[in-house]
């Protein structure tokens, strides 16, 4: 434009002073960012880190709102038991979960206990597929194969479980004292497991009762859930004592409510679960108790609160203690003559490995409950199974080296814990499903059903997940991912115990659990890593004012003016944001 | 545990628009947002010269949905004073004058002007967003710069020797109702303050601390963070003093070292370890001063979230 | 209503009768007496105005625009130092397009340290955007402030009205008080064309890019170039209601002169004694009295000078390295002049810092107006005695 002397006022619309007519939503700052904000669901190290592949954050979420009920039913969608694990699980998720940076872990299981007690009360309705003509045999009802009986019945599968004991539960009935899971608690999740069709056959022993052969000809698809019975010898000297006894044996025997005569000095071999129910329950029977483990506190293998409630009940602990030989007195055990260890270095377990000493010392003992292990060699059928001696070798999805058998639990070689067998029945279940329904082979699709690498979810194979996840990325979120500032400290909230003298008396459950407000309080205080709860912090922070509320409920940048400094993304407090230097 | 929803601790959210001119990751228009959230449409905003002059956009323009005059460096104060009396005459009581000043405005040539109407009690709010130097002009030191720091007149082998000024102190010596430090980081506790500044009436004072990528030398991402440790390690307190008289922490301070905050920002990277030991040693003295002029506890043990 | 009162109780009173709402001021010598005056009506309730006695005339001057932005009817006043305190916000004010009113009591400035009366002061504050009036009496002052909110609200410009420091700020005169019910009539309340107003948000003052700041200043230009045409109108209003009026300047026996006195302020009381007593003797001499420097009064004052042939400018102040102020403005302003038209114009400085200039100053002008060929240079100081 040429430059023009001005005489007289022209026609543009320059006012006399400054004074602004428009708002700065012309001014597209967006122009600026070399880096773009998008809102990425990432996966909870509780959900990741759970072996029953349970969506915990999903269910404290949905707890969190209020949603009681749908918060049952995500729980239930991959959990059969969650009344049982709520009380024996050695709860992973907990060692998992990031809050453990902040003010102490989320007490996932006492959530998990409260929404399990509550399931009896306000029971899930059914979910079941569509039928399916096939029918699956489960041998063992003990939580693996309860797991997948559970699952293939919610697939749509008839299916029959063979239980040689008198009632289902397996190991929880037989192995579990009363005083840890009361036993009306096990039957009625297990009546939950009943009522989806699943038809329990006790009292019927497999290769006695009914032929292997007979069963795999009936059944389209076995699933071996038998468990490992056998525990673990020692292999020292006057092992074969009268008073030397397996641990569970022991446990067995009272479990179906025998009482047995131990004499007044009672000494637990172990550091496991086994050995802290052996221990407890024979503190129950009058015994002075003395735990002896070779390695520390610190590489004991049972769960820490059952080693405090046995601490508490007056268990004493001798420690890096190695059982060398027994002697006798009488006919019948005398001393325990041990050797003093000292840790080394990791072992393949990754706990420190013990070491001899020379030094020896010796107790002096009534009874002996050795407690380091069980085996789960198959009893003289499918002795061609690969692992039939020592632990079934499995594939991921359960699968045995014989077509249509399956394998879950403690037979298998695999963890042995509760939530283990729930995984492996789960696993197991999806694969026969797959195998029924002619797909079979290379698994990597699967991987989409996992919590980044945890465990599969049912949910997610029936296309059921009831959760929204926005663009998810299949990758756990740690603590450094988190801004704990964003959030209050809350203390975990306690359990409520027995007190020790009284819970010695007797086989009365000692953990009270939460109560029911507690519990929902507690779910409250998972900070929902990775997920976007529409907390509103990304929207309080943005300097841009470009973060609103979508229609959906969720939030909406407007990349017009979001600079792309990435205080969303810092300041969320979940970590469900993420910077990308991708234009979206 | 309630989760605080922006709805529910901020009754509006429209008054500062998208567009305006602040750099990625100042904390200055997410001050401004959180303040005029709390202070709604009846608020008139006196801006004299600082960073927010182009932040709020150039004319025609206003990222500022208020009315806004724009000042000269020295005169906030001063001309808020003029507005008041204008809103007064008006029968307009209830408006809320805020005067929305940098450090340069306030510590330096602006001083002066708000002494005055401190001590004429006018009534209106002063927010002081303080990024610690002229940054707008391209970070030359005032006298909110930190000792040790860096700025382009203080390079780094000769960095700020003065310490910063007691400008809550200074304030506070004016014995207006409220004096109060604050910083956009926590959101909940300057929102807090900001609500209680609004309810009163005559002089109040917010000193903000306002994280500046550029001029600290930090990612854009990081203010907020070093916002909180700067109140963490107690460099930047949380106060408030009612009246001149009553000091009190609005939150619990976790005496954390000084040394990793100056350490993640460019402005102290020159700092050598005895520097630093001299920095931590002042702030714990003023700390110590400060625990001497505080009589109450602290208001709220630890309400610095927003989020569950 | 006559009242015998000094000239700064007659600024105090022209701004009381034009109901100043909001007054901010800082006490300077001589000043005083006019934030002095109004405290006293602001207390007794006969001036119903909030007074923000603020800490210095940066914000004095700060806080009136403030107010006048707000829509308020501001007022403030000045000496010397504290005007030039003010002086960046002069501009804001001017650029702002804000009505304020103000009076300067004229003081030299320092140092050394001077309270008395030249126009250095004001005139520094040339390019501010302000009106300038000059005024010679009491009288003169309380119109001219009532008069100046009338000019100031028509255009949106602020308006200055200078009073010699002590030969007129603390001289009394007798002064007619107009009625209040007709000043009311005169100058209704303030209505704002734009102001701060939370119904209405806007900002004022923002970042103007190139593309439009001139725009703006020719604006600004424009609305002081209709101000001696508008300051006419509102003089004729004031001659009808209360029978006096000043103008942008006066001719005071000029008619057929051949020597002009160019005067402003005090200084011209005292020429038109000389002038009188010339006349009398028979001597073809007058006085120009220039009230209003800004906007330039240049067409009026070629109109009044074409013709004459000599003028003598009488400056109570200097431009250092040029001369006197208003001198070298009539001289720019005459430039145009055909030759035979144009005057020879003496410039005189004198009276800085209060030194007195006595009717026997004025005759030594007069007479060496009168017998110089040429000026020897173009400040011709007065009574420099070195």
């Amino acid at each position: 434009m040429p430059e023009t002397i001005a005489t007289t006022p022209g026609t543009r619309a320059v006012p006399e002073v400054a004074i602004s007519t428009i708002s700065s939503l012309v001014t597209r700052t967006g122009s600026w960012k070399y880096q773009f904000p998008e809102y990425h669901d990432r996966v909870a190290p509780c959900n990741a880190g759970c072996p029953v592949g349970i969506d915990i954050e999903g269910y404290l979420n949905l707890l969190r709102e209020g949603r009681v009920d749908e918060a049952r039913d995500l729980l239930l969608a991959e959990n059969p038991l969650p009344a049982v694990t709520g009380r024996v699980c050695h709860h992973p998720c907990e060692n998992a979960c990031n809050r453990r940076a902040l003010d102490g872990a989320v007490a996932i299981h006492a959530v998990e206990r409260a929404m399990g007690d509550l399931a009896h009360e306000r029971p899930a309705p059914l979910l079941k597929g569509a039928p399916r003509a096939e029918r699956v045999a489960v041998v063992g009802s003990g939580p693996a194969g309860l797991a997948c009986a559970y699952h293939l019945a919610r697939f749509g599968y008839g299916v029959t479980v063979f239980e040689s004991a008198p009632l289902p539960g397996g190991m929880l009935r037989l192995g579990i004292p009363e005083f840890r899971l009361p036993r009306e608690v096990l039957d009625k999740d297990i009546a939950r497991v009943a009522a989806h069709g699943v038809e329990i056959k006790c009292d019927v022993r497999i290769g006695t009762d009914l032929a292997w052969d007979e069963l795999t000809r009936t059944f389209n698809a076995v699933c071996i859930a038998t468990g490992a019975h056998t525990s673990r010898a020692l292999d020292v000297p006057g092992e074969q004592l009268p008073g030397v006894r397996p641990g569970l044996a022991f446990l067995r025997n009272v479990n179906s409510g025998k009482r047995p005569k131990l004499g007044k000095r009672v000494i637990v071999v172990g550091g496991g679960n086994t050995a802290m129910d052996c221990a407890r329950s024979a503190m129950r029977l009058g015994a002075k108790v003395t735990v002896a483990y070779r390695r520390t506190r610190e590489q004991m293998p049972a769960i820490n609160e059952e080693i405090e409630d046995a601490m508490r009940e007056g268990a004493e602990f001798v420690f890096l203690a190695n059982p060398l030989e027994f002697t006798e007195k009488g006919g019948r055990v005398h001393t325990m003559v041990c050797e003093r260890m000292v840790l080394g270095e990791p072992d393949a377990s990754g706990r420190r490995r013990p070491l001899p000493t020379g030094e020896r010392f010796t107790l002096e003992v009534d009874t002996v409950l050795t407690a380091i292990g069980e085996s789960s060699a198959l009893e003289g059928f499918f002795t061609d199974v690969e692992g039939a001696d020592s632990g079934l070798r499995v594939d991921a999805l359960g699968g045995t080296s014989r077509d249509l058998l399956y394998a879950s639990g403690d037979v298998t070689d695999l963890a042995r814990t509760v939530a283990d067998a729930l995984g492996m029945g789960k696993r197991a279940a999806i694969g026969i499903d797959r195998h029924l329904r002619r797909y079979h082979g290379d698994t990597t699709e699967l991987n989409a059903l996992r919590f980044a690498d945890g465990n599969l979810s049912a949910a997610r194979w029936l296309r059921r997940d009831p959760i929204r996840r926005t663009a998810a990325v299949n990758k756990v979120v740690t603590a450094d991912d988190l801004n704990f500032t964003q959030f209050r400290r809350v203390p975990r909230h306690a359990e409520a115990h027995l007190e020790s003298d009284i819970a010695r008396r007797g086989f009365s459950e000692v953990n009270s659990g939460l109560s029911t407000a507690d519990a929902m309080d507690e779910a409250k205080r998972c900070l929902n890593c990775g997920v976007c709860t529409e907390c509103d912090v990304c929207l309080i922070f943005c300097p841009d004012a470009a973060i609103t509320h979508a229609a959906d409920g969720a939030y909406a940048i407007a990349m017009d003016y979001c600079k792309g400094c990435g205080i969303c993304a810092a300041e969320c407090p979940r970590g469900a944001i993420t910077m990308t230097q991708d234009r979206p | 545990m309630s989760q605080l929803r922006i709805d529910e601790f901020i009754p509006e959210n429209r008054l500062l628009a998208s567009g305006h001119l602040a750099c990625p990751g100042c904390a200055a228009p997410l001050a401004m947002k959180l303040t005029l959230n709390v202070l709604g449409s009846d608020t008139i905003v006196v801006m004299p010269a600082c960073c927010y002059t182009i932040i709020a956009g150039p004319w025609p323009q206003s990222s500022l949905q208020v009315p806004v005059f724009h000042t000269a460096f020295a005169t906030g104060p001063a001309v808020a004073s003029g507005i008041r009396a204008a809103l007064d005459v008006q029968g307009k009581h209830d408006t809320t004058v805020l005067v929305w000043v940098g450090d340069g405005g306030t510590f330096d040539i602006g001083i002066q002007s708000l002494s005055g109407a401190a001590e004429r009690n006018e009534n209106i709010l002063y927010v002081c967003y303080d990024n610690e130097a002229y940054m707008n002009t391209g970070i030359q030191r005032s006298s909110a710069t930190p000792w040790g720091a860096w700025t382009t007149t203080t390079p780094a082998q000769y960095p700020e020797s003065s310490n910063k000024k007691d400008i809550l102190a200074i304030m506070a010596a004016h014995n207006i109702p409220y004096a109060a430090t604050a910083t956009p980081a926590y959101p909940v506790d300057f929102v807090e303050k900001v609500t209680k500044a609004k309810a009163m009436r005559g002089t109040r004072f917010i000193h903000v601390l306002s994280p500046c990528p550029p001029g600290w030398k930090c990612g854009d991402d990081e203010g907020l963070e070093l916002a909180r440790m700067a109140v963490q390690n107690r460099v930047f307190p949380m106060l408030e003093v009612e009246d001149g008289q009553r000091w009190r922490f609005t939150m619990d301070h976790a005496g954390d070292l000084v040394e990793p905050y100056l350490r993640r920002q460019g402005r102290f990277r020159h700092l050598r370890a005895a520097q630093v030991a001299h920095i931590q040693a002042e702030v714990t003295a003023h700390w110590e001063l400060l625990l001497r002029r505080v009589q109450a506890e602290p208001l709220v043990p630890a309400g610095v979230a927003v989020a569950d | 209503m006559k009242k015998v009162m000094v000239g700064n109780h007659a600024v105090a009173w022209g701004a009381r009768l034009a109901r100043v709402e909001v007054i901010s001021a800082y006490p300077i010598t001589p000043q005083t007496q006019v934030v002095e005056k109004l405290s006293e009506m602001c207390a007794d309730g006969t001036l119903a105005a909030c007074f923000i006695k603020v800490e210095s005339e940066h914000s004095a001057m700060a806080a009136v625009i403030g107010a006048s932005a707000t829509g308020a009817r501001t007022f403030t006043a000045s000496s010397s130092h504290g005007l030039l305190y003010m002086h960046e916000m002069l501009h804001w004010a001017g650029g702002g397009r804000l009505p304020i009113v103000m009076a300067d009591i004229n003081r030299a400035v320092g140092p050394g340290w001077n309270i008395w009366t030249d126009q250095n002061d004001s005139l520094s504050q040339r390019d501010t955007g302000w009106v300038q009036l000059y005024c010679e009496t009491n009288q003169e002052v309380v119109d001219t402030t009532v008069m100046a909110f009338k000019l100031a609200e028509q255009l949106n410009v602020p308006v200055m009205l200078m009073l010699d420091g002590f030969y007129l700020s603390h001289t009394a005169e007798p002064v007619d008080i107009p009625d209040q019910e007709l000043v009311d009539r005169f100058l209704p309340k303030r209505e704002a064309p734009y102001k701060l107003d939370v119904e209405h948000p806007h900002a004022f003052g923002a970042l103007v890019k190139p593309d439009a700041y001139m725009e703006m200043r020719w604006l600004m230009q424009e609305a002081l170039r209709k101000v001696p045409q508008a300051l006419e109108a509102i003089e004729k209003d004031w001659m009808r209601m209360f029978g006096r009026s000043y103008g942008a300047i006066e001719a005071y026996r000029a008619e057929d002169a051949e020597l002009l006195l160019v005067t402003s302020g005090t200084v011209t009381s005292t020429a038109r004694a000389v002038v009188d007593a010339r006349r009398a003797a028979g001597e073809k001499i007058g006085v120009l009295k220039v009230k209003m420097f800004r906007p330039f009064p240049t067409t009026l004052l070629r109109d009044a000078l074409s013709g004459v042939a000599r003028v003598a400018v009488l400056d109570r102040n200097v431009s250092p390295g040029h001369g006197g102020i208003f001198a070298e403005e009539l001289r720019s302003a005459l430039y145009d002049l055909p030759a035979a038209e144009r005057p020879e114009i003496f410039g005189y400085v004198l009276g800085l810092g209060g030194r007195d200039i006595t009717p026997t100053v004025i005759d030594d002008v007069i007479e060496q107006t009168r017998t110089g060929t040429v000026p020897s240079r173009a400040d011709l100081w007065v009574g420099v005695n070195l």
